[in-house]
């Protein structure tokens, strides 16, 4: 049987606006790499989000890192001040994967 | 007053704001009718580079004369100078608090290019010359509101805190701003018909000349669908915030005009001067604010700008400004 390590996988709805200063974060602490939805829509505490037009101001976006214990406690440490003034959720969860050395 | 009338009619029966109302109204009755965003995006995009193509070859064959220098020292001083202008009137008349009147005043010290590509092709319409090259004028009026903004924003900010201050022009916002792609277009598309004048012009017409008002329409339908979306916003918005998103475009016309003809330029020039420091950014400055005033809500500025301004600007303002122009420039 396949040998499967265990990560954390840390999903973040976050407005575009916001999306690159979290990605720099997650390359800053370490993170070996990171998966983008760059268009996600729904309802939430602001409202329905479903603008994806002319500017981004109304566009978010899917951020989904799995990583190591260390690194995503890192992550989510750093995510708090990053969020404020911010529309965004974050989930975080245990999962399983194949290649240990990608992560 | 009846030619005033009578403008605002003709303005009303040209395709440009049919279509436009069209979109409104199939919006707003929540048809399924879109544009795809790439296709809108793709037609924003051809209506930059057309009309900054068409000022950069206006600009090489009219030289960097005084009247030009005056336009663009006008432009960044009005888009330096009307959100403070914009901020004390929300401060008086509204209950916006500051992050969120720095934030609108931005958006009304900034222009937005729709209006007044749709100026220029009322007055293309009507054949009334104008000078090609305010197109510079609109690409220079973008940015310089944003630091009036987030000035504005942090002089009340900094009474309270003792936190170190971050720079206010971050790299991210600099960014955001510079390299946007709309800047980027405008003022790229101005330097190439610079550069290359009539040849250039040559070379370009078939593609941007005679398809440009059609292609204009296609874009204005869409910009309709997206404000007759978001006029139920209304309601969040307030309405002395919404009274302030119809007299501040008169306010910073009268400016505009003034100022336009101050500095000697024709009539189709004061039309757009007026246009300009009348309408309000919904592109560029919500995103820049999104990065550097999150504080400040974009369901207030955006539909401001977008679902009340824009359309006030595009079926009343520019026949108005027009008649006023018209009206100046005879005196």
């Amino acid at each position: 049987m396949t040998q499967l390590y265990r990560k954390k996988k840390i999903e973040i709805v976050v407005e575009a606006a916001r999306a690159r200063a979290i990605i720099e974060m997650i390359e800053a602490v370490g993170a070996k790499g990171y998966t983008i939805v760059p268009d996600v829509s729904g309802r939430g505490n602001r409202g329905v989000r479903d603008e994806a037009h002319l500017s981004d101001v109304f566009r978010n976006m899917l951020i989904i890192v799995i990583a190591a214990e260390e690194i995503a406690n890192r992550i989510i440490e750093q995510l708090q001040p990053l969020l404020k003034d911010y529309a965004g959720i974050v989930v975080i969860s245990d999962v399983e994967v194949i290649r240990d050395e990608h992560f | 007053m009846d030619t005033l009338l009578q403008l605002a009619l003709a303005n009303l029966v040209s395709p440009m704001v049919l279509f436009f109302v069209l979109g409104v109204a199939a919006g707003w009755l929540k048809s399924d009718l879109a544009i795809p965003e790439p296709i809108s995006k793709g037609l924003a995009l051809y209506l930059m580079l057309a009309i900054g193509f068409k000022g950069g070859v206006e600009l090489e064959a009219n030289g960097l004369g005084g009247t030009v220098v005056a336009a663009m020292a006008l432009a960044l001083a009005l888009s330096f100078s009307m959100p403070l202008l914009a901020y004390a009137l929300l401060r008086a008349a509204t209950r916006l608090d500051v992050p969120n009147a720095a934030a609108v005043a931005a958006h009304y010290g900034s222009v937005s290019v729709v209006t007044f590509v749709a100026a220029t092709g009322f007055l293309g319409y009507r054949a009334v010359p104008y000078e090609g090259y305010l197109v510079a004028m609109l690409a220079l009026m973008e940015t310089p509101a944003i630091v009036t903004g987030l000035l504005l924003a942090r002089r009340s900010k900094t009474a309270g805190t003792t936190k170190p201050q971050a720079p206010l022009f971050s790299k991210e916002l600099a960014r955001e701003v510079f390299l946007s792609g709309s800047v980027v277009l405008l003022g790229g598309s101005l330097a190439i018909g610079w550069i290359t004048g009539a040849k250039g012009m040559a070379v370009m017409a078939p593609g941007i000349v005679d398809p440009f008002k059609a292609v204009l329409a296609v874009f204005l339908l869409d910009m309709g669908l997206l404000v007759g979306r978001r006029l139920q916003d209304f309601r969040t918005v307030g309405w002395p915030v919404v009274a302030f998103g119809l007299y501040m475009p008169l306010i910073g016309a009268t400016i505009g005009l003034v100022a336009a003809h101050a500095i000697g330029l024709s009539l189709g020039g004061i039309t757009l001067v007026a246009v300009l420091a009348a309408s309000a950014s919904y592109i560029v400055v919500p995103a820049a604010m999104r990065v550097s005033l999150p504080q400040a809500n974009p369901a207030i500025y955006v539909p401001l700008s977008l679902a009340i301004t824009f359309p006030f600007n595009l079926i009343a303002g520019i026949p108005l400004y027009h008649a006023a122009a018209k009206w100046i420039a005879s005196m």
